[in-house]
């Protein structure tokens, strides 16, 4: 073998080597090429069309970081791009994936070539227009249906496109006003309290507090219904008769709970300063003039001032006028 | 040109300028407002740190209440408004198997408990720290505030994108408690952090 022969052979062979080698380096990135190879492919979510690997923010520098952790763990890039997927969905990814509703993103130029070319090919074997017949032809049936179809699909889009704006961009209702919209059946007490304590200050709250209080004492929870009274009794927002309602509830539950019937008959007087015609605040006073202190006359003459009522009908007049009863017959109180 | 190619000529323009506006309406949306993958999925384990230090607070210790996992900051102008809300709404379900978690998010914990001291806190909440924001990363939090609720079996079952009052805060969890899954509501706007 000669020198030459040798020489070349040794050339080659180094060459071989050092294309391998190359290829053995291209094909094993480091693993910092790993992550920033990753970083590229991953959208900063606090930025505007930054890759994690080329933003300066915070977010994205702690990202790289876990990135490179898990790199280090020894996880694929997929598995890695996977994991921040299952987290922000697709739209974490800088090039949107060529699925679901986004293939559309892909297939567009695509689709908009082939139909150039396709318009290109047609005009091309038509150059003089003799596909158009310029005189009177009858039309086929599949000619007549084009404008059909043409307008058909734009009517589709119309109405795909009006779909996109009209979708339900609002969401439920929020804050006082909102509760309003809701069926308060299916709202907690815990919500109602929650809203309440968050919007103390507001002249509204006035409304939903009575509402909760009244839920409170329909459930013979007197302990929770008191606060709420007292707030509504106290607030110089609350109407007439929010404060009538939540005076005389006070008054009845003072006598219901402590059998305290001057506390009991200050707040129904209270009320009825408010409201003079209040039924139910003479009612519920008559009642523990009856029970309490035995005052038989005050309270049956509040007791006719009730009948007396031409609103009051039926079974609520039926009790009143059977209460009245059984006080001018002398009877005790039961 | 015949009457085909012009009816095609008019489609086909229909399609694209129906298309353009499309693409148009985009422009300024928040590219956070997207379905959040974490739906009706196991939630993302945690194990955070108060952010007075002391005794990590995990997930798993929670399974079997209805966690509300809020993530804020003091730099935020939405979680400073919502911020009563939340500690009313946490207090009024205390004791109920309801639990709120407060992660800080992209904020050092002094300045997290400085919000606090000044804006109040429920005794019944944690106030927690990520380092390193694995725990808004895990949970593909895009800006603040964001409010996910997790079911007593660690499912995501809700997500509030932007400020929320007690009356949505409540609501969401009543229908949790009723077996509902009230999925993702869009209340407003988020924040970044203001130097990013």
């Amino acid at each position: 073998m000669s020198d030459r022969i040798r020489n070349v052979a040794t050339i080659a062979v180094l060459a071989t080597m050092a294309v391998a080698l190359a290829v053995l380096v291209l094909t094993n990135p480091s693993d910092a090429d790993r992550v920033e190879s990753i970083g590229e492919r991953i959208k900063c979510p606090v930025c505007q069309g930054e890759s994690i690997a080329n933003s300066p923010s915070e977010m994205a520098r702690d990202m790289m970081s876990l990135v490179e952790e898990r790199v280090e763990e020894g996880a694929s890039d997929e598995a890695i791009v996977d994991d921040l997927l299952a987290s922000y969905s697709g739209a974490v990814l800088l090039d949107p994936p060529a699925s679901g509703s986004t293939l559309v993103l892909w297939l567009a130029p695509l689709g908009a070539l082939a139909v150039g070319m396709g318009v290109i090919l047609w005009w091309k074997s038509h150059p003089s227009g003799e596909a158009i017949d310029r005189g009177p032809r009858p039309r086929s049936g599949g000619r007549r249906l084009v404008p059909l179809l043409v307008l058909a699909g734009a009517f589709a889009i119309v109405v795909v496109v009006a779909g996109f704006f009209l979708q339900e961009r609002e969401g439920p209702a929020s804050g006082i006003a909102g509760l309003a919209g809701e069926n308060l059946d299916e709202v907690s007490n815990e919500t109602m309290e929650a809203v309440i304590a968050a919007n103390a200050d507001n002249p509204q709250v006035d409304g939903m507090r009575l509402a909760l209080a009244e839920r409170y004492y329909e459930e013979g929870d007197f302990q929770s219904a008191f606060p709420h009274y007292f707030a509504v009794a106290d607030s110089p927002d609350s109407t007439e008769p929010q404060a009538v309602t939540a005076l005389v509830r006070l008054g009845w539950m003072t006598w219901q709970g402590n059998g305290e019937a001057g506390t009991a008959l200050d707040l129904f007087d209270q009320a009825l300063a408010i409201d003079p015609d209040s039924d139910t605040a003479l009612y519920l006073k008559a009642l523990v003039l009856w029970c309490g202190p035995g005052d038989f006359e005050q309270a049956a003459a509040l007791l006719e001032e009730v009948l007396a009522d031409p609103e009051l009908t039926g079974e609520s007049r039926d009790v009143v006028q059977s209460d009245l009863d059984a006080i001018e017959s002398g009877a005790t109180c039961s | 040109m015949s009457n085909w190619t012009r009816w095609v000529g008019y489609g086909v323009a229909l399609a694209a300028v129906a298309f353009a506006v499309v693409l148009a309406s985009r422009f300024g949306t928040d590219p956070g407002l997207v379905d959040s993958p974490l739906l009706d999925q196991a939630a993302p384990e945690f194990s955070l740190a108060p952010l007075e230090g002391g005794d990590p607070v995990s997930l798993e210790d929670l399974r079997g209440d209805i966690v509300v996992v809020n993530f804020f900051a003091s730099w935020c102008l939405e979680c400073r408004n919502e911020h009563d809300d939340l500690t009313s709404t946490a207090d009024a379900f205390a004791g109920q198997d309801v639990t709120f978690v407060h992660i800080a998010y992209q904020e050092s914990p002094p300045a997290s408990l400085e919000f606090l001291e000044t804006e109040g806190r429920s005794e019944a909440a944690h106030y927690l720290a990520d380092p390193g924001s694995r725990t808004a990363i895990a949970y593909g939090v895009f800006g603040i505030p964001e409010t996910f609720f997790i079911d007593e079996d660690g499912t995501v079952v809700g997500k509030i994108i932007g400020e929320s009052d007690a009356l949505i805060l409540g609501a969401t969890i009543d229908a949790i408690r009723r077996g509902e899954t009230p999925g993702q509501n869009v209340t407003g706007d988020t924040q970044q952090r203001p130097d990013e």
